[in-house]
C-alpha cells in the first residue's frame, strides 16, 4: 500500500500540463472514432491515471472515463467521505464513489456515450474480471483494446515529468547515500533508506537488496532480517509525485578496483544503450534492462538482454539496470535516463555512487 | 516466512484440491491482491502480474511480468519453475492450453483478468475462490503466531507514531518514522493512514504535508504485516491537553469498542459485532454518525489481506468461527471533535475472544509546545 506523500503541487505538475496530456489522449481518440476511453488505476498498476490525472490510489481501485471532450470523470471505490482528499491531490472533472466500478461505468457509458461508438480500455486483457464484467455484460461489441493508441502517446516525457524523476532520483540517491557505513544487517540498511526516503517526501520507496554479492546476485525483497556480507548491493525503486526512478549501488568497507571501472564505464550508460561507444564492458554483461511507464505499470520492459530489442521512442524516460561479473564478483547498478534524439542519451543523475 | 509455514499451507491446499477435483490450480496476483498467492505459492509480488501454477504434487510454476521479480523468486524458493514475459496473460493462457485434460481452475476473482477470465477456466473462478476463502479465513496455530507477533509490532509502532509526533512536523515526518522503525525490526508491509486537525477532519488518508499543531487531535491506525499476516491498531491522540469534549468523545468510542469486543465469539455474526457497537454511539445521541455517510465499516477480517473478510457492517451474516483474526474499530466522525478512531485487533477463541493489542485504550496526549 502507498504510505508516503501524496501531494499535488501545482508549481511542480502545472494542472495545464495535466489537461495538455488529456487533450492528447483526446485528439487521438477522436482521430480513431473512440466514444470514450476507460482506465483503470490501483496502486499496482497507477501509472497512466497519475499522468493525466495526478491521482495515485494509496489503495482500492478506481476508473478513469476520458470521453472525448471534457474534463476526465473519475469513478472511485471509494467512501463519499473522500471526495475531498481526491480533489485535494488530483485533476479530475466529477468524481463519483461507487461501489462497483464496472457496473458504475456502464451506467455512465449508457448515459454519456449512446450508440455503438467504440469504447476504447487501456490494457483490456488485463482489467481485474470484478471490472470487465460488468462492462462486458452491457457493452460487450463496443470494447476495443487502446493500448497501442496509448502507448503512442505516452513518451516522450514532458519537461514536468523529467524534473519529477530527477527529484526522485535525487531522493533515492541521498537515502542510499544514508546507509551506515559499517551495517552488517540488512534490517540497518532498511531502516536508513526508508527513513531518509520518506522524509524527502517519496511518495513511496521499494527497497530490494542483493545481502552478499558473495553468494548471487538476484535482489531480494526482504521479510524479516538477513546478515550482510562484506559486499552488498540495494536497488530503490522511489516514487515522486507518481513518477518513478530506479536507482542502485554496490556496497563494501573496501571498494575494489573492478567496481572502479565498471563505474567509470557505466557512467555513460546512455551512450551504451544508443550503442555509440566501442570501448567494451570490465566484464561480462550479465543482465540488463531498460524499464519505461508506457501504460498502467511503473515500469515495463522496454528493452532488455533477453526481451524486446524494438527501438525506444526519442525522449522517453526510462531506468537503466545492468549486472556485470567482474574479476570481483557480481556488481550492479541502475539510474534513470532520458533517452536522446539525433545523439546520445542525456544523463539524470550520475551512477557513481559508491 | 519459515519453510514450515509454506509446507503447512501447501499441505492444507493439494488436500482442499484434492477433495474438490483439481488437478491444477492457477493463481492469479499483483502488488494490490498479493494474499491468494501468498497463501498458495507464498509469493509476494512488488510489481506486475504474477500467475502461480501449483499441482496436485505442489509443484509450482511461476509465471511474472518482470524479470527481477522472476529472479527475486527464483532466489527466494530455488525449487520453483519461473519465468517471466512482456506479456504474461497471454503467456499463462497458453500455459493453461498445455496442461491438455488436466482438471484446473482459476482464482481469485479479484485478481483474475479479462482475458483469463473469459477463458477455458471461466467457469471454475467462483468454486476455486470459494475454496480458497475457506482455507484462509480460519488460521492455523503457526498463522496466529504471526499475527500476535504483528500486533504486538503495531504496538510498539504506535509508541513511535507518539514520540514523533511533534507540533510543527508534517504527517508525512511521522510516516517516515514509523517505517524506519518497521524496517528495522524486519517488517516490510505496513497499511498506514492518519489525520490531524479538528472538526473539519472527516476520515484518514495517506500523509500530507500539513503540519501538527497544538490542540489537534492526530489518529492513525497502523496495520504492520509479520509473516504475510497484518495485525492493526487504531487510536487518538491529542497535542496538548485533550479538552473536554476530546474526552467526553473518547469515552464513548472507548465503551464501543468495549461494547464490540464483548460481542466477538463464536456463533456470533460480523453484523452483531457491527450492531453492538453502533447502539453505544446511538444510546449516545450519535446515531446519525455511524451511517455510511460518515464511516466505512466498523471492523473488518485480518489475515493476508489489510481488509480482508468479513466487513462488520450490521447487514453482514457471517458467523464468526474460532481461530478467525479481526479489527473492531468504531471509527467514525464525531460532531465536537472531528474523526475519532479507536481499535484493537481480536482473535475469535473457543468461547469469546482474545484480544491481540495490548496497547493502552486512552486518548493519548503529548507535548502541545
Amino acid at each position: 500500500m502507498r504510505r508516503g506523500l501524496i501531494s499535488w503541487s501545482r508549481d511542480e505538475v502545472p494542472a495545464s500540463v495535466l489537461e495538455g496530456r488529456v487533450a492528447r489522449l483526446q485528439d487521438t481518440m477522436s482521430a480513431t472514432g473512440l466514444g470514450a476511453a476507460l482506465i483503470y488505476t490501483s496502486f499496482a498498476r497507477p501509472g497512466a491515471v497519475a499522468w493525466l490525472t495526478h491521482f495515485v490510489p494509496y489503495w482500492n481501485e478506481a476508473l478513469l472515463v476520458v470521453l472525448p471532450a471534457g474534463a476526465p470523470v473519475l469513478l472511485a471505490a471509494f467512501s463519499k467521505r473522500m471526495q475531498g482528499w481526491i480533489r485535494s491531490v488530483s485533476h479530475v472533472g466529477e468524481v463519483h464513489s461507487v461501489s462497483n466500478l464496472g457496473h458504475a461505468a456502464a451506467r455512465l457509458l449508457e448515459e454519456r456515450v449512446p450508440g455503438s461508438t467504440k469504447i476504447g480500455v487501456l490494457e483490456l486483457d488485463a482489467l481485474p474480471w470484478p471490472v470487465a464484467e460488468p462492462l462486458l455484460n452491457s457493452h460487450a461489441k463496443r470494447l476495443t483494446d487502446v493500448t497501442a493508441l496509448f502507448v503512442s502517446i505516452r513518451q516522450p516525457a514532458d519537461q514536468t515529468e523529467i524534473k519529477l524523476a530527477r527529484r526522485a532520483a535525487d531522493i533515492a540517491v541521498k537515502a542510499l547515500d544514508s546507509v551506515p557505513p559499517r551495517a552488517t544487517r540488512a534490517s540497518q540498511v532498511l531502516a536508513a533508506v526508508e527513513g531518509s526516503a520518506r522524509l524527502d517526501g517519496a511518495e513511496e520507496v521499494l527497497p530490494r537488496l542483493v545481502p552478499d554479492l558473495a553468494v548471487g546476485s538476484a535482489l531480494r525483497r526482504i521479510e524479516g532480517d538477513l546478515p550482510l556480507g562484506e559486499r552488498y548491493a540495494v536497488e530503490l525503486s522511489v516514487a515522486y509525485k507518481a513518477t518513478w526512478v530506479r536507482v542502485a549501488r554496490c556496497f563494501s568497507l573496501n571498494t575494489p578496483q573492478s567496481w572502479l571501472r565498471a563505474q567509470r564505464w557505466t557512467s555513460d550508460w546512455a551512450t551504451r544503450i544508443a550503442g555509440a561507444s566501442a570501448e567494451p564492458p570490465p566484464g561480462d554483461v550479465t543482465f540488463w534492462s531498460l524499464e519505461a511507464c508506457v501504460g498502467s505499470p511503473p515500469f515495463s520492459v522496454v528493452a532488455s538482454a533477453t526481451g524486446p530489442r524494438g527501438t525506444v521512442s526519442a525522449g522517453t524516460l526510462a531506468s537503466f539496470s545492468i549486472k556485470l561479473h567482474l574479476p570481483d564478483g557480481p556488481w550492479l547498478d541502475a539510474g534513470p535516463v532520458v533517452i536522446g534524439g539525433g545523439g546520445p542519451g542525456r544523463l539524470l543523475v550520475s551512477p557513481l555512487h559508491a | 516466512m519459515p519453510a514450515s509455514l509454506r509446507a503447512e499451507r501447501r499441505a492444507r491446499l493439494v488436500a482442499a484440491m484434492a477433495a474438490d477435483g483439481i488437478d491444477v490450480l492457477v493463481v492469479a496476483g499483483n502488488p494490490w491482491r498479493s494474499d491468494y498467492l501468498r497463501y498458495t505459492a507464498d509469493l509476494i509480488p512488488a510489481e506486475g502480474h504474477v500467475f502461480a501454477f501449483i499441482d496436485l504434487r505442489g509443484k509450482v510454476r511461476v509465471i511474472a511480468e518482470l524479470p527481477t521479480e522472476a529472479a527475486r523468486f527464483h532466489a527466494e524458493q530455488r525449487d520453483l519453475e519461473v519465468s517471466w514475459s512482456l506479456s504474461p496473460i497471454e503467456e499463462a493462457e497458453a500455459a493453461i492450453g498445455s496442461y491438455g485434460s488436466k482438471r484446473m481452475a482459476l482464482a481469485p476473482l479479484a485478481a483474475v483478468p479479462y482475458r483469463l477470465a473469459t477463458g477455458a477456466l471461466a467457469s471454475s473462478m467462483a468454486s476455486a475462490t470459494a475454496m480458497l476463502d475457506r482455507l484462509m479465513l480460519r488460521k492455523s496455530p503457526s498463522e496466529i503466531a504471526a499475527l500476535r507477533r504483528a500486533a504486538a509490532l503495531a504496538d510498539e509502532g504506535h509508541a513511535v507514531f507518539r514520540e514523533a509526533a511533534r507540533v510543527g512536523r508534517p504527517e508525512y515526518a511521522l510516516v517516515a518514522d514509523v517505517e524506519a522503525f518497521f524496517r528495522s525490526r524486519g517488517c516490510p508491509e505496513n497499511f498506514q493512514i492518519l489525520a490531524s486537525g479538528g472538526r473539519e477532519v472527516r476520515g484518514m488518508h495517506p500523509p500530507t504535508e500539513r503540519c501538527l499543531a497544538p490542540g489537534d487531535l492526530v489518529t492513525t491506525e497502523l496495520t504492520p504485516c509479520v509473516d504475510g499476516y497484518y495485525a492493526q491498531i487504531c487510536r487518538t491522540l491529542a497535542i496538548g491537553s485533550p479538552s473536554e469534549a476530546q474526552l467526553r468523545a473518547f469515552d464513548v468510542y472507548d465503551e464501543a469498542l468495549a461494547a464490540g469486543i464483548a460481542a466477538v465469539r463464536p456463533g456470533a455474526t460480523a453484523g452483531e459485532v457491527a450492531h453492538a457497537q453502533n447502539e453505544v454511539f446511538r444510546r449516545h445521541g450519535l446515531g446519525e454518525y455511524v451511517s455510511s455517510e460518515y464511516t466505512r465499516v466498523r471492523g473488518h477480517g485480518l489475515g493476508l489481506y489489510v481488509d480482508g473478510r468479513p466487513a462488520v457492517l450490521e447487514d453482514v451474516d457471517l458467523v464468526l468461527e474460532p481461530e478467525m483474526a479481526l479489527v473492531v474499530h468504531p471509527n467514525t466522525y464525531h460532531p465536537e471533535v472531528g474523526y475519532f478512531v479507536h481499535g484493537d485487533s481480536v482473535r475469535v477463541s473457543a468461547d469469546g475472544c482474545e484480544v491481540l493489542t495490548r496497547a493502552p485504550r486512552r486518548l493519548f496526549s503529548v507535548p502541545g509546545d
